[in-house]
């Protein structure tokens, strides 16, 4: 029986290692990547009605360059508050080449999020989180990005740093 | 609003036709009632209408059923079934619309695995790696049932082997033990 002993504590260190190789452990696989967006509609928020109307549908605003997607609320502090400023920082670098249309699920404190934070980029209320769903959504914040092809290119759950921005942003450009 | 007033009116008119100078308790036996009955009425009325504000009446047990072998994404350990957060509840939501439209429970789930891949069920599929969770007990008693087979086959081969021992062995050994002792 002793002459197992090397195969058992090698196929559990084997184990271990394997699950260490995981690069990044905030990039959860998902099972969209590479599949066609899925499209939603959903009411925008009054700051941002006069210059992107009542209501945002994706589809119609796909092909044209990549699109981030990003969902928040603003009851989850503190990573949403962390990931905002960052968010603001890469829609002012990125705004010509990549559009930015984030989600929220709670209007009412979503404004005063969005005057503390000053966000300038189209922002779309999701009352019951079907949209959340259909992307796979685990948690907020939570970041997706769409390539011109319309397809799922990337998820990042947590918040963004700037590097993270610009990481996930090249992959599409 | 308008029975409860309705109720009152109709108590006090009771009063003022019964109303006697004779006997005032008598009197305000049927004043007392109305206001008893309007009263009553009022809160039937405010249970009403709480229940009309209130949340949707309760889905049925299939949708926790079928909540129950779902992950809720966002929860630590909990299904999408005991879970209060906005994505479990939208979850049981699109259960319920989706067992409407007549799907069954095995599409439904296929519904959250096209979103979430094979994580979401809490039953890990047959198939490919996932296997292995479903083998790995059964390995697991067999490896059990090798080491305890092979412990008591060497237990029984050291009990053998004191039982075939020689009577000149043993009377051998007997005969030095007692010397060592004489010795002493």
């Amino acid at each position: 029986m002793r002459r197992f002993w090397p195969l058992i504590v090698l196929a559990l260190g084997g184990l271990f290692w394997w699950g260490m190789q995981r690069p990044d452990m905030n990039a959860l696989p998902s099972v969209l990547i590479g599949r066609p967006a899925p499209d939603f509609t959903l009411p925008v928020m009054f700051p941002y009605r006069a210059s992107w109307g009542q209501s945002f549908q994706l589809s119609k605003h796909l092909g044209k360059k990549p699109v981030i997607v990003n969902i928040w609320a603003s009851w989850c502090k503190p990573a949403c508050y962390d990931e905002a400023p960052h968010l603001q920082a890469a829609w002012q670098e990125y705004q010509d080449r990549v559009l930015f249309i984030v989600i929220d699920a709670q209007e009412q404190d979503g404004l005063t999020f969005i005057r503390l934070f000053g966000l300038a980029f189209p922002q779309v209320f999701d009352p019951l989180g079907t949209v959340g769903v259909d992307y796979g959504m685990y948690g907020v914040p939570e970041t997706l990005l769409i390539n011109r092809e319309d397809r799922v290119a990337g998820r990042h759950a947590d918040p963004l740093d700037p590097a993270g921005f610009d990481k996930l942003i090249q992959k599409v450009l | 609003m308008i029975q409860v007033t309705v109720f009152f009116q109709a108590g006090f008119k009771m009063a003022e036709r019964k109303t006697t100078p004779r006997d005032s308790l008598v009197s305000w036996l049927p004043r007392a009632a109305a206001i008893a009955v309007g009263v009553v009425a009022l809160l039937f009325s405010g249970a009403l209408a709480q229940a009309s504000v209130g949340p949707p009446p309760d889905l049925s047990p299939e949708v926790f059923q079928i909540a129950k072998t779902l992950r809720c994404p966002v929860c630590q350990g909990e299904s999408a079934a005991e879970s209060n957060s906005g994505v479990a509840t939208e979850m049981r939501r699109i259960i319920a619309e989706q067992l409407a439209q007549g799907k069954t429970a095995g599409e439904i789930r296929q519904f959250f695995v096209a979103r979430y891949g094979d994580w979401i069920l809490y039953e890990p599929p047959k198939r490919g790696l996932t296997l292995w969770v479903w083998f790995s007990p059964l390995v697991g008693l067999g490896v059990l049932a090798l080491v305890l087979w092979r412990y008591l086959a060497a237990a029984r081969s050291r009990s053998v082997g004191a039982d075939n021992v020689s009577t000149e062995e043993l009377e051998r050994a007997e005969a030095s033990l007692s010397s060592k002792t004489e010795d002493q």
